[in-house]
């Protein structure tokens, strides 16, 4: 086998080397450069790279931009709220799910469609639930039951953050909850047996049992979730189009160069440099904890 | 077999590097003149004037354009980062203007020899020019456009006995702010109670129909509005209050602290107007009060407006011409009837500093302005360059070329003598007589700080206001002292 792969490493892995070099690490490359100097999208205000060099004007430009550290505190507060109820709302579905008897399929089948459906319209279909379902169907004033928090939730910074959380636990709960569905059916069946014979209760079995056994799964959830909420864009732009002060980071960053004339372009490149680190820090961070507390059965 | 496998692995990583490395440079050779056109709206009529030009001259022309309603200026970057440049592209307005001669891609027409190109150039006329000193010339214009209240012929007719609308477009255009008011007070009155009453528009007295016409009976409102779209209150609404100082867009780039100063007194009267006219708007049936629903993304946005215009249920919007296809898809009965009426102001002649402008002009005028310009591209060769100016002046000055602009794209030419145009498109030849008339004033808010309009006045009265019910006047000086205040920052001047 070690002959194999020896022989075939070099043909198999160019290809996608070279792809990887070209379209990720030369464009990163450029990126991080581009940052340091006044990049205006198709030339260097100045003349050549050299003459526009700014240092690091573009990232304390970044930090003192009101809208950049408002996207910042609203991302960091939505992520921490989203990855929270997703792991919840994704372990008690699989939990719900490899408990039934029959129809478990299609449970599963129902629970993992929203995550088809692409970003866009899926913000679009919930703009259009919180905008008239929610706001005048049901929970309005002449609706099935008046809740008057569940109305107008896109006019309102922190009522926004909820819906965006609606939202994304919606579209990431179900592909979530498959991976732990996994998890789950890996756990071996006389671990709970010889529990029940000790005594254990059914919390105490999640708590000494479940819980241990399924950290692998809990660290790809946690690490899928954490990264995919940080990099939210297409839903944000769908949802409330960062209306209400609800500019998400990436949507930030997508935007800075519509803000000025002529665009920014080093000044966004430069918060993409602060994104990807906070975004690398933060996961990678979760990974060695997350890690730490798998257990393995030897 | 082993062998040749792994050759064909081989060759597949190479085809692959090279398809990656190439793909983008292909298809290039043996082409004179490349124009990326920024108006999605023009593509197919400006791709078959360019084959037009190509049978004529010989040369070989490739046209670009984005789909209508995008913004193609991210493809235009990339096409400029590219070996093959354009030699044409478009210009929006001055604020556009700024990243392509500070980046040298802009040819001044200043420096172009004389010929035709240069007759064609100095022709336009000096406030439809893109320039950025007010000396130097960057643009050849698209076409012209322009936006007030469209009000159906029909339903004025409905509304004041049959035969009344010629006169009524005429008196309404140059009555006062106030006449207007009481003009709406009492359409909305008829609407909700059936109460006839009567109005005074430039001196003529119009008498609503004691009996409701059928046409009549479907209004639910006077103004159809889009309060889910901040462009229609923040770009084209405030407009109007910034030719009360500015007179061109060149102007409000290069305003100073004292003349973002005496805005005041025209955002204030924005702001009284916007607030009157949002609360007769129409709703899907009945009339739509401010609040949450005001500012609904799919219920409230352009298209519903121009939905609710074209199903009869306003008497005015506030649109431009290039509204006309989308109400003609709504509801194709009503275009050939449409006109324009101006956007008044409640201002007085005090408030008004621009030169030239009274109150009176602003409020008799519709606001006509140059949407697009063709720019070439100075980085281009000089052999490019000419097919280039070769190219504008032929679509601009010959017959065939202005058929195409006139016919096919259904432009109204900048330069054209309007008498001897014939369009087919009533609110364009509303705009028409407007521009004879001289009764037009120009877009400054094209000038003004990017997204200052829209995303920073708009978005604050959209989030404040438009779900406010009632509006104090503390309210309206919060508008203009918002609006006065982050301008003078965005420009640094604070």
């Amino acid at each position: 086998m070690d002959k194999y792969y020896k022989k075939w490493f070099l043909p198999v892995v160019t290809p996608a080397a070279i792809l990887f070099f070209a379209v990720i690490v030369i464009p990163f490359a450029a990126g991080v450069l581009y940052s340091f100097t006044s990049w205006r999208g198709t030339y260097f205000a100045g003349g050549g790279v050299f003459e526009s060099f700014v240092g690091f004007d573009n990232y304390i430009a970044a930090f003192k931009n009101p809208r950049f550290t408002n996207a910042f505190f609203y991302t960091v507060k939505f992520t921490l709220l989203a990855v929270v109820v997703i792991n919840v709302v994704a372990l008690v579905l699989a939990l719900m799910v490899t408990s039934v008897r029959q129809g478990a399929g299609v449970y599963r089948t129902v629970f993992f469609l929203p995550n088809l459906l692409g970003g866009l319209a899926l913000g679009f279909i919930w703009q259009f639930i919180f905008q008239n379902v929610f706001s005048d169907i049901l929970f309005g004033a002449n609706g099935i039951v008046s809740i008057p928090f569940l109305t107008n939730m896109l006019q309102d910074s922190n009522k926004a953050l909820i819906a965006l959380v609606f939202m994304v636990t919606w579209q990431m709960a179900g592909y979530m909850m498959i991976i732990y569905i996994t998890g789950l059916n890996n756990i071996p069946a006389d671990l709970y047996e010889a529990a029940q014979i000790d005594g254990a209760g059914k919390l105490q079995q999640f708590k000494v049992i479940t819980l241990p056994m399924l950290m692998p799964a809990i660290t790809i959830v946690f690490f899928l979730t954490l990264a995919n909420c940080f990099k939210l864009l297409d839903q944000n732009v769908a949802l409330t189009d960062g209306n209400f002060n609800t500019r998400l980071l990436a949507m930030q960053i997508l935007r800075t160069t519509r803000d000025t004339a002529p665009p920014d372009y080093g000044m966004a490149q430069a918060q993409a440099v602060i994104f990807f680190v906070l975004i690398a820090a933060v996961t990678l961070i979760q990974l060695s904890v997350t890690k730490r507390r798998e257990v393995e059965l030897s | 077999m082993k062998n040749t496998a792994r050759i064909f692995c081989m060759c597949l990583a190479v085809v692959m590097c090279f398809s990656c490395l190439c793909g983008c440079g292909m298809e290039r050779a043996g082409q004179d003149l490349y124009i990326f056109n920024g108006k999605g709206e023009s593509a197919t009529a400006l791709a078959a004037a360019a084959k037009e030009f190509e049978n004529e001259t010989g040369k070989k022309v490739k046209t670009f354009s984005l789909g209508s309603g995008t913004s193609s200026i991210d493809t235009l970057r990339a096409e400029m980062n590219s070996k093959n440049m354009p030699t044409i592209f478009s210009i929006v307005n001055i604020q556009e203007l700024k990243e392509w001669e500070e980046g040298g891609y802009v040819l001044d027409f200043n420096t172009v020899g004389q010929g035709k190109f240069k007759d064609l150039a100095d022709a336009v006329p000096e406030n439809m020019r893109l320039t950025s000193d007010g000396t130097n010339s960057y643009g050849i214009p698209y076409n012209v456009e322009g936006y007030g209240y469209i009000v159906d012929t029909r339903m004025v007719d409905a509304l004041f006995g049959d035969g009344a609308s010629s006169g009524f477009i005429k008196d309404v255009r140059t009555a006062s702010y106030e006449e207007f008011q009481s003009l709406v007070e009492a359409v909305d009155k008829y609407i909700k109670e059936g109460t006839a009453s009567s109005v005074t528009l430039s001196g003529t007295t119009y008498n609503l129909r004691p009996e409701k016409a059928e046409l009549a009976g479907k209004l639910t409102g006077v103004f159809a509005v889009a309060g889910a779209d901040k462009w229609t209150y923040g770009d084209h609404m405030i407009n109007v209050a910034l030719n009360a100082v500015f007179s061109n867009p060149a102007e409000a780039a290069a305003a100073t602290e004292k003349q973002i100063e005496s805005l005041r007194e025209p955002m204030l009267s924005y702001a009284r107007a916007l607030d009157f006219k949002t609360t007769y708007a129409a709703g899907k049936n009945g009339p739509l009060a401010r609040g949450a629903d005001f500012i609904n993304t799919t219920t409230a946005n352009y298209d519903s407006a121009v939905q609710l215009f074209a199903d009869s249920k306003a008497l005015f919007i506030k649109q431009g011409n290039w509204a006309y296809t989308n109400i003609e898809k709504a509801n194709g009965d009503i275009v050939e009837t449409l006109e324009f009426i101006p956007v008044k102001l409640p201002i007085s002649d005090a408030a008004v500093t621009a030169e030239g402008m009274t109150a009176d002009k602003l409020n008799r005028s519709i606001s006509v302005y140059v949407p697009n310009y063709y720019a070439i591209n100075a980085k281009a060769t000089e052999e490019q360059k000419q097919t280039a100016m070769d190219f504008l002046v032929w679509l601009n000055t010959s017959e065939t070329g202005q058929k195409f602009v006139v016919e096919e794209m259904a432009f109204i030419p900048y330069n054209a003598d309007h008498q001897d145009i014939e369009l087919d498109n009533s609110l364009g030849e509303s705009i028409i007589r407007y521009m004879e008339s001289g009764d037009v004033i120009s877009n400054p808010y094209g000038g003004a700080p990017v997204t200052w309009t829209t995303d920073v006045v708009g978005l604050d009265i959209m989030e404040k206001y438009l779900i406010k019910e009632k509006w104090t006047e503390e309210d309206y000086k919060a508008i203009a002292d918002n609006a006065i205040n982050k301008w003078k920052e965005m420009a640094g001047l604070k």
